[in-house]
This record gives structure tokens, C-alpha cells and sequence, in this order.
């Protein structure tokens, strides 16, 4: 029973992960660059709505009206002026510049809002669960799996059913191809690896790291890193990717 | 005003036209011209410029504006998907499908990004799968899962979505068996009534005679030889393919 | 008229010859250092040869194989432990544990390398990231190695002060002569000429005949030997070795800023890059996490308007190699 347990306390862990890998599977896909930067950016708005929070009596709802258009303004600047210019078929200069970023954000992050642990005002919801069965789930936990599951088939169906989507992954997967075609390389940039892909893999780190932190509690973020090189080995090209 | 054009007037034309790879140069003065509805075959060996004469033309390597014209206005240098929202298309070497994407996604892009609607052009989806008829039954495939001929299917429908006045076909036959060329030849005819202007880049020689009004050979970055297809016999394209030291073949 | 006398083809220039016996000299210095310089003028000498070295190390590997690595501190990690397991544990003379130890980063390098050499350029990067961190997370969980709390050289105390430094030096020496030594005599052997194909064009240069494959392989090896040689002396100095420290990312991100700000594909640049790091280290350092985001800002602004680096701007002012491996033309008339 209690290894049921962490499989779902694994899955509810996964939904986060997914929320984080989204953004990196869209611009990986997109622009094959890997953002290193992605995670301090992401620490960066959380810790910004954390100080709004302080200020905006707005609630915890209201913060997320508030972030989001700043959050578009920050990934604006980041793609004007940074990931723009460092796109190309050699992935060394994208990674070094985010690289660089990164290190400049945390150091500026801890410059400006110290290494103490923040946290929202609490509203009841963080520390809310209920019981189902024998188990009890957190509610957070669960709202932002379902968040996860929106965002990712809200992305999925941009990318299959409109023709900015379609243009994009054509643009993914032969940049030259698509402006034979029509598509304006300059709006669009570079396609798509798998949505549903980074879905199921952040699960899948989850439960591992769920599961292996039922082992020994020494053992849960190894148990990941290990699942990680397994699919490696085994399946290089993705654990969504259909074999040709 | 746009004057309608008719008869004599080139669709598409270059003026000594260069232009190369940087610093290395592939194309020495072509002078070149297709009319409305015709069939214009343009062959060569491997490495005569073709692709490249190709390329300059279609915007995607570098040329003088005054270098290309369409519609008889100036357009060298034009990006490649302004060309489209203007009429050229391109059935690029290779095939280049969007891979990961079904057959019918891959030519929803082209609709996307047309000059005309749809309904308002002269392509359709339903046409298409009436002219390959094999396309209809693997829509919702992949275009990785489908074999080369039917790929070749694809990457002309997708190309021929753009609605153009004017196709760039660049080596269709390229690796595919005698009978797939041969269906996919069959098409050429149908294009080309629908007033639509091919330019038929080939190393097949015959195949390029036989499928086409007019003629270009190139050497080396040089037209070498024009004509009427049919008027132009076996030892002078023999001469105009391999120079004038081979000319006896 | 004048007719040619004599053909024949050289490498050297004078800004080579110059560079030479400038390194003989710094290298017979550095040896000589016990006699003449304070013990904090060793520690710091020793620290800035393994900066030379792992950086050297990292520039061969993205600079000429084309792989990305975010993970050499694995090699650093498993060949300091090595080191210390086998002289502490096995009583091994600490000096002769330091060569014995390259063999951990050797058998950790060939798995790693079969693992990831399908991935291209940042699906590799990730991957020797993973890998480093699941060695890192695997040794803090073994209870042999004293798990996350780490191990202490205690055996050292044996020797005095001076016979250690006299060791340390001698092992420096050793490390830049294999690393700097070792690239720049693979840089002009007939690998170079394929390495430097091979950074520039992957593709036609295995369509030349090069065995793109088996060469990234035996450079993958020999950079994670290299980089776990530094990481040898390193931890051996230091005295303590924890998972924190000797598989700290860290040492990725500093290999990074050192070959990208001194210049990416040259010997020239590792170097220039470790001083400018080391020496921004010892005036800045106390400022702290300023100073990190300065060295961020700075890292990439290189990598978007001067992917050269400081060795790339004084190539545009002339061409004086240190470390020449195209080959001239002399003619004599």
C-alpha cells in the first residue's frame, strides 16, 4: 500500500517538474536551444510575485493576473535581445550565453532578495489536502498537476491546430523548407519535440524520485538521475518517440 | 496598375544573372526566361549550377535586385516566403518534407501561407488526392512512414498549395524508380493547363526532352545551349552537357 | 631573376620561439618554487595550474571535438576519491596514488562516452550533466566512503611541509606539461589536422576520411584523464575531499568563463583565460555575488558579440601564435 502511495505522491510531484519542463521542451523544440537560464528565470518571477505580494493587496489569484504579463515582458527581453542572437546550428554560443545568465541572475537574485526561504501569504490552500480512500492528497499538489495537464494539452492543440502552431513545428524541422513554403523564418523561429512527451517524462522523474525516497531516503533524487540514463540507453530518441 | 500578362511577356526571366556560394562563384551571366504556362526544363551535370541558379532565383541565396524579374518587376534578393505570397513556388532537391507532421499537416502549411485561399486557387486538397490518389488514403500518416515516390507526391502537392503561376521543381525524379517517375511526370501536363509555369531542373536528359516546351542546358555556371525541346538534337545537348572537348560522345 | 634556393616548411615564428622559452622559463620556475617562494605563493601556484589544466582539458573537448560537456567535475570527483581511498585506505605512497588514481576517470569515461555519443550538442551537454551528478548523488550514498561527510588525507602529515611542496610542484609541472603539452603536440600531429576539420566541419570531414567517431572518443578519454589528473592534486592539497566539493558544478562553470572569455579552439585562450579568472578571483572575490554577476554579464556579452574571447582580439591586432600548428611556407631566395 504505501508504495501505491508513493506513486501517487510521485505523479503529484511530476506535475510540477511538467509545469517546469513545458517551457523548456517549447524552446528546446522551437529554437533547439537549451535554456539554461530557464529555472532562474522562472525562480526570478516567483520571487518577484513574492515581493508583489507584500505590496499589491490583490490575493493570491490576483498575483497570477499580475505576473503573467510580466513574465511575457521578461520572456520578450530574453528572446529580443539575448536568444535571438545566438540561435544557429551550433548549439555551443546559445548554451554559453544562457550559461552567463544564469550565473548573473542567481548572484542577482540572492543580491537582491538574500538566500532566505520565502513564501506566499498563506491562504489556506497550501497546506489543505483531503483523503481518498486510505490516502490523503495535498490540494496544491493537485492543483497544479491540473494546471500541468491544461497547460500541456493547450499547447499540444496550439501546435496541431492553428496555423501558427503547424508553422512552427514546420519551421522546427526544416527552417529553409518553411520559407519555401511561406512561412516567414523571422516571425517563427526554428518546431516541436514532444509536448506530451515532457509530460510524461517529468511523471515519470516523479514517481522514480517518489519511489526511490521510499527506499532510502538518501536514494530519491538518484533514483531519477538513474531512470534519466536508463532511457538514455535505451531509448536515445525520447520515450515518446515513435520508431521509424 | 498590374497589366495583365499574356503571349510574349515573361512570367519569370534573369538578367546575367550571378551569384554563388560567399566567396565561391557558380553562376556566371544566366539569361533565362519562361513564359506563362509553359514547361521549361533546364539540365546539366552534377555541380553545373542548376540548383544554385535555382536558389538565387527564389531568394534564398543572395542576387542583385535588378538580376531576377517576375511579372516583369525586378524581385532579386526577395525572401523566399515573399516569393510564395507572390506566386513562385518550390519543389526543393531532397524533398525536405516537415518530418513529425502528417501528410495533410504538411500541406495545411502551404494553405497557411498561400497567396490565394483555398477555395479561391486553382490547387485544392480534394484535386490532389484526386492527381495522387494514394496521398488521400495516407492523410493522417506521417511523412516519414511513406516511401520516396509518394514523399515526392507530397512535397509537389505541398508546393503546388502555394498556388503559384510559377513552379520550381528541382531534381523530382532524383532516386526514385522508373515507374514512380513516370507517375509523377504524368502530373506535368495537368499543371501546366491550369496556366501555371514549370521550370523542370533534371540530369535526365530524355526525361527533361520529353516533359518540356523549351530547353537550357548549363556548363559550369553558362547556358550552353537553348531551344525548342524538340528541335534540339542529341549531339548538340551532348555537345552543350559535357563541353565542347567531349563533344563527341 | 632570382631563383629558390631552399624550400621548406616551419611552424615556428617568433612569437613561438619567444613563447618557448618563455614557458621553459615558468616551468623551471615553478619547480624552483620550494627555495624560493612563500607556501602561500604554492598554494596559489598549484590552484592556477589546475585551472590551466581542467580549462585546457574542457577547450579540447568543445573547442575541437564539438562536445559540450557540463559534467568534467565527475572526472574531477571519482579521480580524487580514488586517490584518496587508495593512500588512505590502502596505504599507497600519496604521490604514487596520484598517476594510480587516472584510472578511475579513464573507466568512468568510456560507459559515459557509449551512453551519450548518440546525443548531439545540448542533449550531450545535459547528459554528462545527469552523469555527474548521479556519480556525485551514488558516492554521497556509499557508507565506505563516509557518504556525504566525505574523506580526509591524514596520511600527508607524514611528510614535512617542504617535501610536499617539492611534490606538489613537480606534479604541476607534470600537469601542464601532459595537458598544455599534450594538446599542443595532438594540435600538430596528423590528428590536428583532422581535429581542427572536425571543429569546423563535422560532417565533411568524416566524408574526408576522418574517423570522427573513434577521435571524439579517444579525446573524451584523455580530457576526462586530464581534467581527473588536476583534480588529483587538487583535493590532495586540499587535504579533504566531500561529494559537495569534488563534483561541484561549479568546476563546469568555471572551465566555461575561463575558455570562453580567454578564447574557444586555441591553447592560447585556456591560458589566458585561467589568469584572467584566477587573478579576477584573488581582487574581486570578496565582493562576492557582484563579482559572480559581472563575471556572468561578462560571459555573455562574449558569447554574443565576441565568441573569440580576449584571445580572439589579439589574434585581429596580428598573428603571433603561442602555440603555432598551421604549418608555412619558407622560401629562400
Amino acid at each position: 500500500m504505501q508504495w501505491f502511495d508513493a506513486i501517487i505522491q510521485g505523479v503529484l510531484l511530476g506535475g510540477m517538474y511538467a509545469q517546469y519542463a513545458l517551457g523548456m521542451a517549447l524552446m528546446f523544440g522551437v529554437m533547439r536551444i537549451v535554456n539554461i537560464a530557464h529555472g532562474d528565470v522562472m525562480i526570478l518571477l516567483s520571487l518577484i510575485a513574492v515581493s508583489l505580494a507584500g505590496v499589491l493587496p490583490v490575493g493570491n489569484v490576483g498575483l497570477i493576473v499580475v505576473i503573467v504579463p510580466i513574465a511575457v515582458a521578461v520572456g520578450w527581453v530574453l528572446q529580443k535581445f539575448i536568444l535571438n542572437r545566438v540561435v544557429g546550428a551550433d548549439p555551443l554560443p546559445s548554451l554559453i550565453a544562457t550559461f552567463g545568465l544564469s550565473i548573473a541572475l542567481q548572484n542577482l537574485m540572492l543580491e537582491v532578495w538574500s538566500a532566505d526561504t520565502r513564501s506566499l501569504p498563506n491562504s489556506g490552500v497550501a497546506s489543505a489536502s483531503f483523503q481518498i480512500g486510505p490516502f490523503y492528497v495535498g490540494l496544491l499538489p493537485v492543483i497544479v498537476l491540473i494546471c500541468a495537464f491544461v497547460l500541456t494539452g493547450g499547447l499540444d492543440a496550439v501546435l496541431r491546430w492553428t496555423r501558427f502552431g503547424r508553422g512552427l513545428r514546420a519551421a522546427a524541422a526544416d527552417t529553409e523548407a518553411a520559407a519555401m513554403t511561406g512561412v516567414d523564418p523571422k516571425r517563427i523561429i526554428g518546431g516541436m519535440g514532444s509536448i506530451w512527451g515532457a509530460f510524461l517524462g517529468a511523471m515519470v522523474l516523479g514517481v522514480a524520485q517518489a519511489v526511490g525516497l521510499r527506499i532510502d531516503p538518501g536514494l530519491g533524487i538518484l533514483f531519477g538521475h538513474l531512470v534519466f540514463l536508463l532511457v538514455l540507453a535505451t531509448r536515445p530518441e525520447g520515450i515518446m518517440a515513435r520508431k521509424k | 496598375m498590374r497589366t495583365e500578362l499574356t503571349g510574349d511577356t515573361p512570367i519569370l526571366s534573369t538578367h546575367a544573372l550571378t551569384g554563388g556560394y560567399g566567396d565561391f562563384q557558380a553562376l556566371f551571366g544566366i539569361d533565362f526566361h519562361i513564359l506563362p504556362g509553359e514547361v521549361v526544363s533546364l539540365i546539366g551535370a552534377n555541380g553545373a549550377g542548376k540548383s544554385t541558379f535555382l536558389k538565387s532565383v527564389f531568394g534564398l541565396l543572395p542576387v542583385a535586385r535588378e538580376m531576377v524579374r517576375y511579372q516583369g518587376a525586378p524581385v532579386g534578393g526577395t525572401p523566399a516566403h515573399r516569393m510564395v505570397s507572390q506566386g513562385v513556388a518550390m519543389v526543393p532537391e531532397g524533398r525536405r518534407l516537415f518530418l513529425g507532421m502528417t501528410v495533410e499537416e504538411n500541406m495545411r502549411v502551404a494553405i497557411d501561407n498561400a497567396r490565394l485561399a483555398e477555395g479561391q486557387g486553382e490547387w485544392t486538397r480534394d484535386r490532389l488526392f484526386d492527381l495522387f490518389p494514394i496521398l488521400r488514403e495516407k492523410r493522417r500518416q506521417p511523412v516519414e512512414d511513406l516511401s520516396g515516390g509518394q514523399q515526392q507526391m507530397v512535397a509537389i502537392s505541398r508546393a503546388l498549395l502555394c498556388q503559384p503561376k510559377v513552379l520550381l521543381c528541382d531534381e523530382i525524379s532524383l532516386g526514385l524508380a522508373p515507374k514512380v517517375i513516370r507517375e509523377i511526370y504524368a502530373v506535368v501536363p495537368e499543371i501546366s493547363a491550369a496556366g501555371t509555369a514549370i521550370v523542370l531542373v533534371e540530369q535526365d536528359v530524355t526525361l527533361a526532352r520529353e516533359a518540356s516546351n523549351r530547353l537550357y542546358c548549363m556548363l559550369e555556371g553558362r547556358i550552353t545551349l537553348t531551344g525548342a525541346s524538340n528541335d534540339i538534337s542529341r549531339d548538340d545537348i551532348a555537345a552543350a552537357y559535357f563541353g565542347a572537348s567531349h563533344a563527341v560522345v | 631573376m632570382s631563383t629558390i634556393k631552399n624550400l621548406h616548411v616551419s611552424r615556428a615564428t617568433p612569437s613561438s620561439r619567444i613563447a618557448m622559452s618563455l614557458g621553459a622559463i615558468v616551468l623551471v620556475g615553478l619547480v624552483t618554487m620550494p627555495w624560493w617562494a612563500t607556501s602561500g605563493n604554492i598554494r596559489w601556484a598549484i590552484e592556477l595550474c589546475c585551472y590551466i589544466a581542467i580549462a585546457q582539458m574542457w577547450n579540447l573537448l568543445a573547442g575541437y571535438a564539438g562536445l559540450v560537456s557540463v559534467g568534467q567535475q565527475a572526472f574531477i570527483g571519482v579521480s580524487g576519491y580514488m586517490l584518496f581511498v587508495l593512500a588512505q585506505n590502502f596505504g599507497v605512497n600519496p604521490f604514487l596514488a596520484v598517476p594510480l588514481s587516472l584510472i578511475a576517470p579513464a573507466i568512468l569515461a568510456v560507459p559515459t562516452y557509449f551512453l551519450l555519443k548518440r546525443l548531439d550538442g545540448p542533449y550531450f551537454a545535459i547528459g554528462t550533466w545527469v552523469v555527474a551528478e548521479a556519480v556525485r548523488l551514488g558516492i554521497s550514498n556509499i557508507d565506505y566512503l563516509n557518504a556525504g561527510a566525505g574523506l580526509t588525507l591524514r596520511v600527508m602529515t607524514q611528510y614535512s611541509q617542504h617535501e610536499r611542496e617539492v611534490a606538489f610542484v613537480i606534479l604541476c609541472a607534470l600537469l601542464l606539461l601532459t595537458t598544455i603539452g599534450g594538446s599542443y603536440w595532438l594540435l600538430r600531429s596528423r590528428h590536428g589536422l583532422a581535429l581542427t576539420a572536425m571543429r569546423d566541419n563535422p560532417k565533411a570531414a568524416a566524408s574526408q576520411g576522418v574517423n570522427v567517431g573513434k577521435l571524439r572518443f579517444y579525446i573524451f578519454v584523455a580530457a576526462a584523464v586530464g581534467t581527473g589528473f588536476a583534480g588529483s592534486i587538487y583535493y590532495m592539497a586540499q587535504l579533504r575531499i566531500t561529494p559537495a566539493a569534488g563534483f561541484d558544478p561549479f568546476w563546469a562553470s568555471m572551465s566555461i568563463f575561463i575558455v570562453m572569455v580567454g578564447g574557444i579552439g586555441a591553447i592560447e585562450g585556456a591560458i589566458i583565460g585561467a589568469l584572467i579568472y584566477f587573478f579576477a578571483d584573488r581582487l574581486f572575490g570578496e565582493y562576492g555575488s557582484a563579482y559572480l554577476i559581472v563575471l556572468g554579464l561578462l560571459t555573455l556579452i562574449i558569447a554574443l558579440y565576441a565568441r573569440g574571447g580576449v584571445w580572439g582580439l589579439l589574434q585581429k591586432l596580428g598573428d603571433h601564435p603561442w602555440f603555432p600548428v598551421r604549418r608555412k611556407l619558407i622560401v629562400e631566395e
